[in-house]
């Protein structure tokens, strides 16, 4: 069946500067002659028997191939609801909307008010206009309509005059979800800091009023206070670095960096916290020098002292915490080595990629990887653990000192440098976190 | 040549068509008000509140011109069988869809003042959830109907329970919240009458998957409506009708 009767071009070039949102459907336009290879007027030119039919099956499946949603609508006149009808619905279309390739009814196919004024005005007004569309489904999904007058008026099988138009649907799921998330993360963050800070302000009442003579209640509560005031400064301090991060998270990192040392170094540091925890470290590491890659010291030492700080806090005393760094792995070596995935999915948990890196031209990384002996996590956590403020509830250790910003730093920093990130984690099993830097290419 | 018989036939059936047309016209715009009301709440957007109350006389109009259209076709063109029931269905949906309307604009209401308290986040969150769950299922009984689905109207019908799952666990969540701090009492109370307000729209819901089903087979839907009762909050909510 072809879509248009009218002598006219099958899809006709659209006219410039009609509308200032004639521009897509021009690129629209362009996207189309661009699939078939040709413009209409040369497929006219190189096919000489029965021009217009070929032309017609060649613009059909080219619209039937668009990944977009794409409709064309027919109607009679305004007050005429069930004249409205939609003559041709790409495959895109009919998966969105459950209807069939033509003949469906418009409004049964879309109620939403905002879009079916979008296409009256194109109808009856000759007016491009576009409008965002959400279709209520389950899956949340958003896009933006785009209705266009289509020229060439026709009649129908009765006789009436119809117009027409085209109706093109754009996927904008992607950007709302961002904008919505930071929305939520301003309010997190504002929450997160009112808690310590109301508690703050609860002690230095106290402490002025009926506390102010009793030196043991006194001492009590400014241990207290020097928590929270403790816990405001480690919010701040990973919300500043998490912005730093975001800001020249484009940029590559320059400089380079010794993964061994940077074990090292940040082994000693959590020295004191696994003397009193009782957790012990079993570190594998290459000689100095073996394991470079390309990126900002203190910012890898950042990931790996989150990494280990973790492991060590969420591990009851007794266990040991063994980090190893394994160098010379392919991408797909990285987010395979060592898997345990079975035995994890066995147990409730699993084995997951939270970050995989753009496939780089030398496929050369280096893997950190720690390991604890931890309660270990079920797989519903696994896929949030990158969210900002997102914490395992009901862990025992830990709780009162996490931000729930540690992991999500560790995410930014190693996608800045390029590089992947990988949990395993299952009740009882432990977890092990590992991320892969790409190393420097031998030239200099 | 058609016989008279025939074309009055052919004319009940484009006047049903167009009928129809006007009820899922106006389900649209149902949807909408829902829709809005809820981001009202979720946004705290007073702006869009206001929009929703005062689109609700348009909504009452649609009604009135639905039921004055069906009334005719009844009186003039006597329909029988299913023509009859499906001319009485789209006059009952009509009213469904207006006093769901209705819910959206208290709903609307209640925004104005939850914009003016304290936020409440994870609540609101809580809330906004539950509100997806009654669009989407206000979705399917309206796709239902357009596209005479009895599969579909069964299903909407069968999960009624799901709303008020979340209802009871909302309530829940509510009172564990107002109960460790007093301050929020009153937003609390704000957001159980949202959530109150979504129950009954997830109920005119069923409502229209019933009619299809009636509609189109000429028969109720056999079995009790599968729904959640007893429990804490069944007591407490009268209170709030
Ligand atoms: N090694 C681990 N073992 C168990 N749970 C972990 C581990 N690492 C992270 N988690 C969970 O992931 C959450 C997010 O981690 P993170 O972003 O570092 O925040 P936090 O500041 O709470 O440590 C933690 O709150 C914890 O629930
Ligand atoms: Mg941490």
């Amino acid at each position: 069946m072809p879509l248009f009767q009218s002598p006219s071009p099958v899809f006709p070039a659209p006219s410039s500067a009609r509308s200032p949102a004639r521009g897509w459907l021009q690129r629209l336009y362009d996207d189309l002659t661009g699939v078939l290879g040709r413009s209409p007027e040369r497929v006219v030119d190189a096919a000489p028997i029965a021009p217009a039919v070929e032309a017609a099956t060649l613009q059909e499946a080219a619209l039937e191939a668009l990944p977009d949603p794409l409709l064309l609508v027919e109607a009679t006149e305004p007050n005429d609801l069930t004249g409205r009808r939609i003559t041709f619905a790409n495959a895109a279309a009919r998966e969105l909307l459950r209807i069939p390739a033509s003949g469906a009814l418009l409004v049964s196919a879309i109620r939403h008010p905002e879009v079916l004024e979008v296409i009256d005005e194109s109808l009856f007004g000759a007016i491009a206009s576009e409008t965002p569309y959400e279709p209520r489904s389950a899956q949340e999904r958003v896009w933006r309509v785009r209705a266009a007058p289509l020229p060439g008026q026709g009649r129908s099988a009765d006789g009436e005059v119809t117009r027409r138009a085209l109706v093109h649907f754009s996927d904008e799921t992607d950007a709302r979800r961002a904008e919505r998330m930071r929305v939520d993360f301003l309010a997190n963050a504002s929450h997160e800091l009112r808690t310590p800070l109301a508690s703050l302000s609860g002690f230095i009442e106290t402490l002025r009023g009926h506390a102010k003579d009793d030196p043991q209640a006194r001492d009590q509560f400014l241990r207290i206070m020097t928590t929270q005031a403790e816990r405001m400064s480690r919010l701040i301090d990973d919300l500043m670095s998490l912005s730093r991060i975001e800001l020249n998270e484009h940029i590559p990192p320059s400089g380079a960096c010794d993964l061994t040392l940077t074990v090292l170094d940040v082994a000693d540091t959590l020295r004191p916290m696994t003397a009193e925890k009782g957790v012990k470290f079993d570190l594998k590491l290459p000689k100095r020098g073996e394991a470079l890659i390309a990126g900002d010291r203190d910012q890898i030492t950042q990931v790996v002292q989150n990494l280990i700080d973790n492991a060590v806090k969420y591990s009851p005393s007794g266990t040991t915490v063994a980090v190893e760094i394994v160098t010379g792995l392919t991408s797909e070596g990285a987010t395979a080595y060592a898997s345990n995935a079975q035995a994890m999915a066995a147990a409730g948990g699993g084995r997951l990629s939270l970050l995989t890196p753009d496939r780089a031209a030398p496929d050369a990384y280096v893997l950190v990887r720690v390991a604890d002996q931890g309660a270990g996590m079920l797989r519903e956590h696994l896929p949030r653990l990158s969210e900002r403020f997102y914490r395992v509830e009901g862990q025992k250790s830990g709780a009162s000192t996490g931000t729930g910003l540690g992991l999500a730093i560790v995410k930014h920093i190693v996608n800045r440098h390029r590089g992947g990130m990988l949990v395993e984690s299952a009740p009882g099993l432990g977890s092990t976190f590992a991320v892969y830097f790409p190393t420097p290419a031998r030239s200099g | 040549m058609m016989t008279a018989n025939e074309h009055t036939l052919k004319f009940f059936g484009e006047e049903l068509q167009q009928l129809k047309a006007e009820v899922a016209r106006m389900g649209g715009l149902v949807e909408a008000q829902v829709a809005d009301s809820i981001r009202a709440v979720a946004m705290r957007d007073v702006g869009l509140a206001q929009l929703v109350v005062g689109r609700d006389q348009k909504l009452d109009q649609l009604q009135i011109d639905i039921e004055k259209k069906a009334i005719r076709m009844i009186a003039l063109r006597q329909p029988v069988a299913q023509d009859l029931r499906r001319t009485v269905a789209a006059m009952k949906l009509s009213w469904n869809l207006e006093r769901t309307g209705d819910q959206a604009k208290n709903i609307a209401k209640r925004a104005l003042v939850i914009a003016d308290a304290e936020p409440l986040t994870p609540l609101t969150r809580s809330v906004e959830r539950m509100g997806k769950l009654v669009l989407a299922r206000l979705k399917d009984a309206l796709d239902a109907y357009t596209n005479l689905d009895l599969d579909q109207a069964m299903g909407v019908w069968q999960k009624d329970q799901e709303v008020d799952e979340h209802y009871n666990s909302l309530f829940r969540e509510l009172l564990t919240y107002m109960m460790s701090d007093p301050r929020t009492i009153s937003a609390c109370a704000q957001l159980l009458f949202v959530a109150k307000n979504l129950e009954r729209i997830g109920d005119h819901a069923t409502n229209v998957a019933e009619m299809l089903y009636y509609e189109v087979t000429g028969e109720e839907i056999v079995g009790d409506r599968p729904r959640w009762n007893g429990g804490e909050g069944a007591d407490v909510d009268r209170g709030f009708a």
